[in-house]
């Protein structure tokens, strides 16, 4: 192996250590000691890339958002009519969550207890899907009534069951629960009646 | 509830019982914690903090509390049993079920507008304190579902069935709501989110329209 190689994988052990030990444990418990002993690295690895575990907490949670992030606006660009790409967006969120349980428990239920600026940065991250719930209201006949806050509050709702079901540690519950969720979400624009069957398409699919 | 103004407790020939006075120094740390995490943060606050808040001694806040996070545990769960007391009473001046749920929202918002410190503590600074506290609070959300799933005979036996997690995701929905607004600190404009709070927990089950004509009258 290359020195950039070995360089590239300490890091990604540092980083997936670091998820593996805040989902596990809460931030505030995890020590520098605990995350390079799970990485198998020395101190100076660790401190050549970080200068403390905040640092590293908020590098995995740069790449986490940039994977979640992606993937959603990816699956929802794929997809022609608004209601399909919200099915697709959320479907590839809880995908994402589903195949990186720690990751998606350290960097969305636990990224407050790390202090305000991993606070801040996640906070920025849920904005990003605001823009992506919006083009609905056009398919609301009341649309001018609709709240300014509509947006923030249903992806508030979204994160809040999905944050339920990884600190319970129900991660296999999540697919059950996408239907339910897109209901949830498409509802303030569509009505329930459209938004049942879109959801009844999902898991009939 | 007042945070403020703790004066020393008079030593000596007060005529307290030992209970009392012990009871009167655990209300006096819970009062002083929310006013230095208030200042300082959960995270960043000390006991030190903590004691010369409440005008109390070190000796004094461990015999009380292991630490930091069982006195945040203790403030919180007199909160929240406030908060509940206060749900049932605005409830119980209510007859039918849409205008309880106004009522009840009415009544959180407005305390907790009127009480700002508090409203950080509970619901800001609850969710990054840690495991321990960060479910205590998620499970107090959790509390109020029974309630709104009463909304569900409100809809017609012919309706379809709503999702099981309806209650669980409103709730959480409202709960981030109102820290994003506590976060910016404007707990004190708590009660403008009203209207909102009222049309997102109605129009599962009473509809859209009513839902919308329900929250302007509580507008």
């Amino acid at each position: 192996m290359s020195r950039d190689r070995a360089a590239v994988d300490q890091r990604r052990r540092i980083l997936e250590a670091t998820a593996d030990l805040v989902a596990e444990q809460g931030f505030q418990a995890t020590t520098i000691e605990m995350i390079v002993r799970r990485a198998k690295v020395g101190y100076a690895t660790f401190y050549k890339s970080f200068d403390d575990k905040e640092a590293a907490f908020l590098a995995l949670l740069d790449e986490a958002v940039e994977v979640l992030t992606g993937r959603v606006k990816e699956a929802y660009d794929r997809e022609r009519e608004w209601p399909d790409k919200v099915a697709a967006g959320l479907g590839a969120l809880f995908e994402v969550i589903a195949a990186f349980p720690n990751v998606a428990r350290a960097c969305l239920a636990e990224a407050s207890t790390a202090g305000p600026e991993a606070a801040q940065r996640q906070e920025a991250a849920m904005k990003q899907f605001a823009p992506l719930l919006k083009p609905g209201r056009e398919l609301n006949p009341r649309r001018d009534q609709l709240p300014d806050t509509l947006e923030d509050t249903l992806m508030g709702g979204v994160m809040w069951v999905v944050n339920q079901r990884l600190i319970g540690g129900e991660t296999e519950k999540l697919r059950a629960l996408l239907p339910e969720t897109l209901e949830f979400v498409l509802r303030p624009y569509v009505g329930e009646e459209k938004a049942a069957a879109e959801a009844g398409a999902l898991s009939a699919g | 509830m007042a945070t403020e103004e703790l004066g020393p407790l008079p030593a000596g020939r007060h005529g307290f019982s030992r209970e009392q006075v012990a009871h009167n120094q655990r209300e006096r740390l819970i009062a002083g914690l929310a006013t230095a995490v208030a200042e300082h943060g959960y995270n960043a606050v000390t006991i030190t903090h903590i004691t010369k808040a409440a005008h109390v001694s070190r000796r004094v806040f461990y015999a009380n509390f292991d630490g930091k996070e069982e006195c945040f545990l203790a403030a919180f769960e007199v909160v929240a049993d406030h908060v509940r007391e206060l749900g049932i009473e605005a409830a119980a001046g209510e007859s039918d079920w849409p205008h309880q749920a106004i009522a009840v929202a009415r009544a959180v918002l407005e305390f907790f507008a009127s009480e700002p410190d508090l409203a950080r503590l509970c619901l800001v600074e609850s969710t990054s304190a840690g495991p321990a506290v960060a479910a205590r609070y998620r499970a107090a959300v959790d509390a109020a579902e029974p309630f709104l799933a009463k909304g569900r005979e409100e809809r017609s036996a012919s309706d379809r069935k709503l999702p099981d997690s309806t209650e669980e995701t409103i709730l959480g929905a409202l709960a981030s709501l109102a820290s994003r607004k506590v976060a910016a600190g404007e707990a004190e404009r708590l009660p403008d989110l009203l209207p909102d709070f009222a049309e997102f927990i109605l129009a599962p089950y009473l509809g859209a329209d009513e839902a919308a004509s329900l929250s302007r009258e509580a507008a």
